[in-house]
This record gives structure tokens, C-alpha cells and sequence, in this order.
């Protein structure tokens, strides 16, 4: 069998295509005569500078969203109101290089941190809000700071107590009791601040709606060190007691027995509680989720100290290495190598290890590549798998509708008479009711009654069987016109089947225009879906789409204060229906050499 | 030619019969019995007898009493009539709650046409005239963008851009709230809360009818009669409005008629954007209120407006292009 020239292939115009044109090696006497169709096609087609470039640019989005959810996968379920609308950045934890070998104190807030080196002055770095952005006087000499949800709490080296950030919720009226003694011990929690004096007491202020935290009157004057999370606080006596400052029973409320008058250490996270006994053994109790209970057995009998952040622990152990466990969606168990370490401070998802040099490590959450949205998520995580759900679903729909559209389509064009009559009055059916408002109609009776994930599905059916009767027309036309030539009267003669002659003789002269038509209706999908998604009769929450992400983003405040939220998905989805029409346009151009005029 | 007007007409009636059978079976399809519904609020201070005979008066008066067929024809002929029902959520006919939502609609449309005109048809025309020029290609390339991009993205950029950053329009909204005076002082104040939703309307059209205009015009200029145009020595100016654009103005009209009635549906996701008080607005509010007679209503206003379009369309075909008399 004859080789066939190079070009003439479906899998070479591919090659050619992305590879680039093999180099002919022609002798002086020989010339290219003849090209293939194919070939010529593909010669404008790369000849257009905006068509390759929509190839590009569709490839580039394509390979994001089908690869990289792979190495930052989705948690539908995830959310943290902690994190919500928070501005695209990576310096959560990105301290003040004057605090390098001279930290004396720090902490992570939210999505900010503080910290205060060993002369007393005082940092902050992170997504500071405004009334974060007014620090306390800096001609006070610092020596503890503590960060919470949206305040912070510094100590002077008098005693004094030192609040900025949020100051509603009593925040900023710090007890006067305090200013007759002198405080040991600062923490700002979830919109709660929480002092301890020299004298054991404890004293809190803040949101007591949100969160109350009663101090037993008989403890009152016995306590060494404070800990709290979002819901409670935690407190250990001189007596090594440990004591839930909590207003109900909860999990937390279940303390072993058999660490009661040996806790050195005491760390929250939202749903679970740890501790430390003397004797170097870690306990932990309350909810089992993300592995928390899971305690490394390198630590287990060795550890010193404990930090929790959400949903994680950190411990230090005594030979001066960190070990952590729990969930880890933000890398914030993947603690380095480290030795020498003295203190270690974990909050919320960011990590700091200070080493004997008063050098600060650091692990965990740096920032969110996107911001996250109302909900606290991560919007890249959201954006990439989004991207797959909406590239998924057009392409799904147009497969359908290309099923419907070719085989009505031929049938119509070849048969013609009363099929085509018929079948052409149903198309133009179809197309004469309006298309997004009966789409919304069908998803919304339809919608109703089927699960969140079954209305990806619904929606692929909706848009393929609304959008089929463009395509039928053309390939109806394309059919007509191509039914008449002589091949097809050859096919006829030689008794080949109606079929075959439809499908295996007529179609394959008429496909490039239907590929063509197929990519432009691919990309009129993914706009419909993201439309319906948009206007809240798409893929609702939580499932993600570059649709629904933008649900809701018409806000004056969303639009002006948290514009990541609307400009990321935006530019995602606008790239990707531009670049699948500009190669589409170029695909009609080239395939059409009369168009080239046009 | 009347043979021609026949057949269409009839080929609109069968459409339309068709589509009403089918949007009849999704409203008959829809959870929930009407009856029941419209009698909900009632039901806490009724004894059960009273109840019952409430509902069969509901189920009488709404006829869910008679055959599927009856229901169907009734149904049809009071939509014909202009009745399309009653609305669950207002408590009153959907004909009166409508009124003033596709006033609005339809203005926000109708001012929208003079505009895209006006820019459309010089733009196409310059791109077609001067084709193969960086000017025409760099418009190619911006008239695919604009076409390709989502009507929501572009409204939310010119909120971002005219009413956040730059405070010159309202957000959204039809009418200053509590706004009093004269008859034109409230009209003016519509206008400007219109602006805004009517330039990106105008904008998201821009895109694909100047591509259309372009197309047209170079079949038109590629035609023997200009050549012949041109030999005569006419000016160039004649030959390009005068010959060719008049040509090429007949299938432009159909693909107007097309948009026109494409852009009150998608008028909806520009409606939702600017909260715009029109009848995409009340179609998404009776969905999400389970109003169903309201967004059917809706739909077959779309559907008899679409069809009507069609009918003109296909009619000024066949009086402008004297070769459809033979088909």
C-alpha cells in the first residue's frame, strides 16, 4: 500500500498543527503541486494569528482545569466563616524581617499576624483591616502579643493590656478591674479578649453574645495560662488542673480523668481539645475529625507544649522538634525539619516555630492565590474545579445536541418531503420559544425534585436538547445541496443502504462545516450554562461553576470591596469563550476559501 | 406572493399550536395542585367539611374538574384572549401584575434599537469597504470578544467601572425611591437609571451584527452589478449605499428581526444584573416563588412575540427579495 503524503491524514493535521510544519525536503526540480484539502485548511488556518492564538489560550485553560484540581482538590463541604472575603495574598505569615533572631513574642490571627521583638516594639503583617492598620503607641515597650479574628491584644512591660482592630462588642473597653493589677497574660480570641493577672484571675470582655465564657468563682486566683477557640476557653490551675471555661457540656466538657493535676499544656481546636501532661503524654478528646486523634508516636511521651490551629495540633517535643497532626488542607501539618526550637505558636491555619537564636519558622497557610469568598473558600481550588464542571457541561450538551442536530439534520436534508417538513416545524418549534426562559422554567419544575449533583446532569440534557435546531438546519442545507452530486448517485446505483449513503458517504463531505458549527455552539453552551448558573437555575451551591460563582456578585459591596470575587471567575470564563470562538471563526475562514474575502 | 403569505401563516399556526401543547404539559407537570394552593391561606380557620367545599369550588373554577383536552382549550383560548391566569404570590390577575414589568421591558428594548443601529451599520460598512485592512482586523478581533462575552461579565464590568469606580450611573433600579415631581422630571429620572443596562445592552449587541453587516455587505460588493457599477463610473460613494448597501440590507433585516427578539430573552440575565424592573425579573422572582402560571405567562408572551417576529421577518423577505415568490 502507497504511503500516503504527508497532510493528508486527520492525525497529521493534528500533528501539524501543534508540532508545526515538518520541512519538505523538495529538490530544485520538484515542486509542491497539490495540496490536500486538509492541508490548506490547516495552512490558513495557522496563516491566522488569532485563531492559534484562541487555540492556545483554550488548550492552556483546558489543561488548567483537568490537571491542576488534581494537586489542589475541592472540598465541596469546606467552609470557614474565619476566612471569608479575604483579599487575594501570600503574606499571612510573612513577619517583619526585624523580628529575625529577636522575636519575643507572636501570634497568628486570622488572616494577619503579629509579633513583638525583644526591644519592645511591636509589628503586624498580613490582610490588616483598617482599624488593624492603627496600632497602639509605640513608645511603650511591648513583651506579648495576642491575635484573634479581627482585633489584637499587645502587653506592655508594666502590666498594661494594649487592644486595637475591632472594636465593637465592648472589644476596645478593657475591664477597669485591670488597671489595678497587673495582667501576666493577654489572648484575643474569636471577637473575646481575655486577660490573667499576676494573681491568677482571669477577666473577659468582648462579643459575650457569640461566646460566654464564665470563670468559676472558687478557681478565681489559681490559674497559670488561658487558651480558647471559637466557642469556649480553656484554663490550667497552679494545681496542673485543667478546667473547661464553658458554659455548657460539650465533648470539650469530658476531660480524662487521669491528666487532671498533671496538665502542663492545653491546646483547642474548633471541634477537639488536647493536652500535655508532665510527664510528656499527649490526650486528646472531644469531635474525631481530619485525624486529630491521630497523634504522631515520635511524640507521644516526649512533648513540652501544645498550639492548635482550626483544626490542627502542633507539638514540641524535648529534644526541640515540632511534630503536627490533624487536617491538612492548607499544609499546615506539613511542619519542616527542625531542632533547636523553644515556642511554638499555631492559629487558625498558620504555624511559627522560634528556635534558641530567635530565628521564627514558618508553616502553613501563606495566603489565598484568589481571596476566598462569603464563605471563607478557597476561590482558585473553586475556580479550577468550576472551570471542569462548566467545560464538562458544554461539552457534554453540544455532543448531544450534535447527536440530535446531524441525525435530524441528514434525515431532513435527504429525505426531504414529509420528514423534512415535519422535522424542520419542530426545530423551528424549539427555536421559536425563547431559550434562557424555558431553560430556567424546565430546570426550576424539573430541579426540584433531583439532587444537586443530578442537576449538573439535567442541565447538560436541557441546553443539548434546546440547542439542537441551528445545527439540524445547517446540516440539513449542507445535505441538500451535497444529495444531488454524482457520488452519491453512484452510491444509489450500486444499492448501498439509505444509511450508509447518509452517514458514510454525504456526512464526512460535510463534517468540517459541522465541526466548525460544533465548536461555536461549544462555546454558546458554556455561556448559557454559566448564564442559567448566574441567574440561580444552573449548578447551585455547593457545587461550583464559573456560573454560579458569579451568583450574587452584582452587590454594590461585593462589586467595589471584594472584587476578587467577580473579576477572577469572569476573566476565566470570558478567556475561554473567546479563545473557543476565535478558533472556531478561524476554522470557518480556513475550511471556507471564499470566506477568505469575507 | 399570497400563496407564499398562506403558507407561512399556516406553517406559524401549526408552530405555535405545538409549542402552547408542549408549555401546557410543562405547566401541568408542575409539583403542587393549584387548587389547593390558591385556598392555602384559609385553610387554619375552616372546618374540614368547609375546606373540602372551598377546594371543589377552586378545582371548578380553576376547571382541573374537566378532561386534560378541555383544560388545554380552555387554557389556550383565554391566553388568546390575553387572560394567562392568576398569580399565586401577587393574588391577582397575572394580566394586571405584568403591565407595568413589560412596560419597562419593552422600553429598555425599543431604546436600545436606535443605537445599535447607528453604530452597527457604519461600522460594518467601513470594516466590509476597507476589508483586509489592520482596521478591519483589529475591529474582527474586538467584535469576536464582544460577542464572546457572557452579558453578566460585561454588565458587571460597566457597574464596576460607571457606578462603583466612577459614581456616574445608579447601580441598579428602575426609579429613585421616594422620588416625587413632575410627570418628566420621573421620566428623565428612568432614562438615567436606564442608561446604564442600555449601554451594555447596546454593547453586547455591537459584536455579531457588525459582523453580520460586514458579511453582507462584502457578498453584496462581490456582486457583477457592481462591477458594472463601477464601470459606469459612478462614485464610489453610490456604488457602496446606494447599490450595495441596499442589497445587503435584506438579509440584514431578518438577522435584526432575530435579534430583536433574542434580546428581550436576554434581556433577563440584564434585568437580574441591574434589578431592573422588567419581565426577565418577574420570571426569575415567579420561579423562585414557585409562581408557575406567572412564568408560563412569561413564555408565551416570548413565544407569541417570537413567532409574530418570525411572521414579519418572513413577510418583508417576500416583499423585499421578489426571488422568494417562487419558492
Amino acid at each position: 500500500m502507497a504511503k500516503k503524503p504527508y497532510g493528508s491524514t486527520f492525525s497529521d493535521v493534528l500533528k501539524t498543527l501543534f508540532f508545526g510544519r515538518r520541512a519538505a525536503t523538495l529538490s530544485i526540480l520538484e515542486e509542491e503541486q497539490v495540496q490536500s484539502p486538509y492541508r490548506t485548511m490547516l495552512k490558513n488556518f495557522r496563516e491566522k494569528w488569532s485563531a492559534m492564538l484562541g487555540v492556545y489560550i483554550f488548550l492552556g485553560i483546558f489543561l488548567a482545569v483537568f490537571i491542576l484540581p488534581i494537586f489542589f482538590p475541592l472540598n465541596l463541604q469546606f467552609q470557614d466563616p474565619t476566612q471569608q472575603n479575604t483579599r487575594p495574598s501570600s503574606s499571612f505569615m510573612a513577619y517583619n524581617k526585624a523580628l529575625k533572631g529577636n522575636v519575643a513574642s507572636i501570634d497568628g490571627g486570622s488572616v494577619f499576624g503579629v509579633g513583638v521583638d525583644q526591644h519592645g516594639k511591636l509589628y503586624q503583617w498580613g490582610t490588616l483591616t483598617a482599624k488593624l492598620q492603627k496600632m497602639p503607641p509605640s513608645d511603650v515597650q511591648y513583651v506579648q502579643v495576642s491575635a484573634g479574628l479581627d482585633h489584637a491584644l499587645a502587653l506592655d512591660i508594666n502590666g498594661k493590656v494594649h487592644t486595637w482592630g475591632n472594636d465593637r462588642f465592648t472589644l476596645n473597653m478593657i475591664p477597669p478591674e485591670l488597671s489595678s493589677r497587673k495582667v501576666k497574660q493577654v489572648l484575643a480570641g474569636h471577637q473575646i479578649s481575655i486577660a490573667l493577672t499576676e494573681g491568677g484571675e482571669i477577666y473577659v470582655w468582648g462579643n459575650s453574645n457569640l461566646i460566654s465564657i464564665p470563670v468559676p468563682r472558687d478557681k478565681q486566683g489559681s490559674f497559670t495560662k488561658v487558651v480558647a477557640n471559637t466557642t469556649l476557653a480553656a484554663a490550667i490551675t497552679n494545681t496542673n488542673e485543667l478546667i473547661m471555661l464553658s458554659s455548657k457540656e460539650t465533648p470539650f466538657t469530658y476531660i480524662p480523668s487521669e491528666i487532671q493535676g498533671k496538665v502542663q499544656d492545653v491546646a483547642l481546636t474548633e471541634r477537639s481539645a488536647a493536652a500535655v501532661t508532665t510527664d510528656g503524654t499527649i490526650f486528646v478528646w472531644g469531635g474525631d475529625d481530619y485525624g486529630v486523634k491521630e497523634i504522631p508516636p515520635t511524640a507521644q511521651g516526649k512533648a513540652i507544649a501544645l498550639t492548635a490551629g482550626r483544626s490542627h495540633f502542633v507539638a514540641l517535643l524535648d529534644d526541640g522538634s515540632v511534630a503536627s497532626w490533624g487536617r491538612n488542607n492548607y499544609r499546615q501539618t506539613k511542619s519542616p525539619r527542625l531542632t533547636d526550637i523553644v515556642a511554638i505558636q499555631s492559629a487558625y491555619y498558620q504555624n511559627y516555630a522560634i528556635d534558641s537564636k530567635g530565628n521564627i519558622h514558618t508553616w502553613g497557610l501563606k495566603g489565598y492565590l484568589m481571596g476566598t469568598d462569603q464563605y471563607g473558600r478557597d476561590l482558585f481550588t473553586r475556580l479550577l474545579t468550576g472551570g471542569r464542571v462548566t467545560l464538562t457541561i458544554g461539552a457534554i450538551a453540544v455532543i448531544i445536541s450534535g447527536i440530535i442536530g446531524i441525525v435530524l439534520g441528514s434525515f431532513s436534508g435527504y429525505y426531504g418531503g414529509k420528514t423534512d417538513m415535519f422535522l424542520m416545524r419542530l426545530a423551528e418549534v424549539v427555536n421559536a420559544i425563547p431559550f434562557l426562559p424555558l431553560a430556567m422554567i424546565l430546570s426550576a419544575i424539573i430541579g426540584s425534585r433531583i439532587s444537586e449533583t443530578g442537576r449538573i446532569s439535567m442541565i447538560m440534557v436541557i441546553l443539548g436538547l434546546l440547542s439542537w435546531p441551528s445545527l439540524a438546519r445547517l446540516v440539513r442545507g449542507q445535505i441538500l445541496a451535497a444529495r444531488e452530486q454524482e457520488f452519491v448517485t453512484a452510491a444509489k446505483a450500486m444499492g448501498i443502504t439509505e444509511m450508509k449513503i447518509i452517514f458514510k458517504h454525504i456526512l464526512p463531505n460535510v463534517i468540517t462545516v459541522v465541526l466548525v458549527n460544533l465548536t461555536l455552539s461549544f462555546a454558546l453552551c458554556m455561556l448559557y450554562e454559566s448564564s442559567l448558573s448566574y441567574l440561580g437555575f444552573g449548578v447551585n451551591e455547593p457545587n461550583a461553576t464559573w456560573g454560579n460563582m458569579l451568583y450574587g456578585c452584582n452587590d454594590s459591596t461585593v462589586m467595589s470591596l471584594y472584587w476578587w470575587r467577580w473579576v477572577f471567575p469572569a476573566i476565566a470564563l470570558s478567556l475561554c469563550t473567546v479563545s473557543i470562538n476565535m478558533a472556531g471563526d478561524g476554522m470557518r475562514d480556513a475550511i471556507d476559501p471564499k470566506s477568505n474575502d469575507r | 406572493m399570497f400563496k407564499y403569505v398562506l403558507r407561512r401563516l399556516l406553517y406559524i399556526v401549526v408552530v405555535f399550536l405545538i409549542a402552547s401543547v408542549l408549555l401546557f404539559a410543562l405547566y401541568k407537570s408542575v409539583p403542587g395542585d393549584p387548587a389547593r394552593m390558591m385556598i392555602e391561606g384559609n385553610k387554619a380557620n375552616m372546618k374540614p367539611a368547609e375546606y373540602e367545599a372551598r377546594y371543589q369550588d377552586a378545582v371548578k373554577k380553576l376547571g382541573l374538574d374537566k378532561p386534560v383536552i378541555v383544560q388545554y382549550f380552555t387554557w389556550l383560548y383565554n391566553t388568546l384572549r390575553g387572560d394567562f391566569g392568576y398569580s399565586l404570590t401577587y393574588k391577582m390577575p397575572v394580566r394586571q401584575m405584568i403591565g407595568v414589568p413589560m412596560k419597562n421591558t419593552i422600553m429598555l428594548n425599543v431604546w436600545s434599537l436606535i443605537p445599535v443601529f447607528a453604530i452597527t451599520l457604519p461600522l460594518g460598512i467601513a470594516t466590509a469597504v476597507r476589508r483586509n485592512t489592520r482596521f478591519d482586523s483589529s475591529v474582527q478581533v474586538i467584535t469576536i470578544i464582544g460577542y464572546s462575552l457572557p452579558f453578566f461579565v460585561i454588565a458587571l464590568l460597566f457597574i464596576f467601572l460607571f457606578a462603583v469606580k466612577l459614581p456616574i450611573f445608579p447601580i441598579s433600579g428602575v426609579q429613585t425611591p421616594g422620588l416625587k415631581g413632575s410627570p418628566a422630571r420621573l421620566y428623565l429620572d428612568k432614562i438615567y437609571h436606564m442608561a446604564l443596562p442600555l449601554i451594555v445592552m447596546v454593547f453586547t449587541s455591537l459584536g455579531g451584527l457588525t459582523r453580520y453587516v460586514r458579511a453582507t455587505m462584502i457578498e453584496a460588493l462581490g456582486m457583477d452589478y457592481i462591477r458594472t457599477a463601477r464601470a459606469k463610473g459612478l462614485s464610489e460613494k453610490v456604488v457602496i449605499y446606494s447599490h450595495a448597501f441596499r442589497n445587503a440590507l435584506i438579509p440584514f433585516i431578518t438577522i435584526m428581526t432575530g435579534w430583536f427578539i433574542s434580546i428581550f430573552s436576554g434581556s433577563v440575565v440584564i434585568e437580574r444584573t441591574f434589578l431592573w424592573n422588567g419581565m426577565g425579573k418577574v420570571i426569575i422572582d415567579a420561579l423562585n416563588q414557585q409562581d408557575f402560571a406567572v412564568s408560563l405567562a412569561m413564555v408565551m408572551f416570548y413565544l407569541i412575540l417570537s413567532l409574530i417576529g418570525n411572521l414579519l421577518m418572513d413577510l418583508s423577505y417576500g416583499f423585499a427579495d421578489p426571488r422568494v415568490k417562487l419558492d
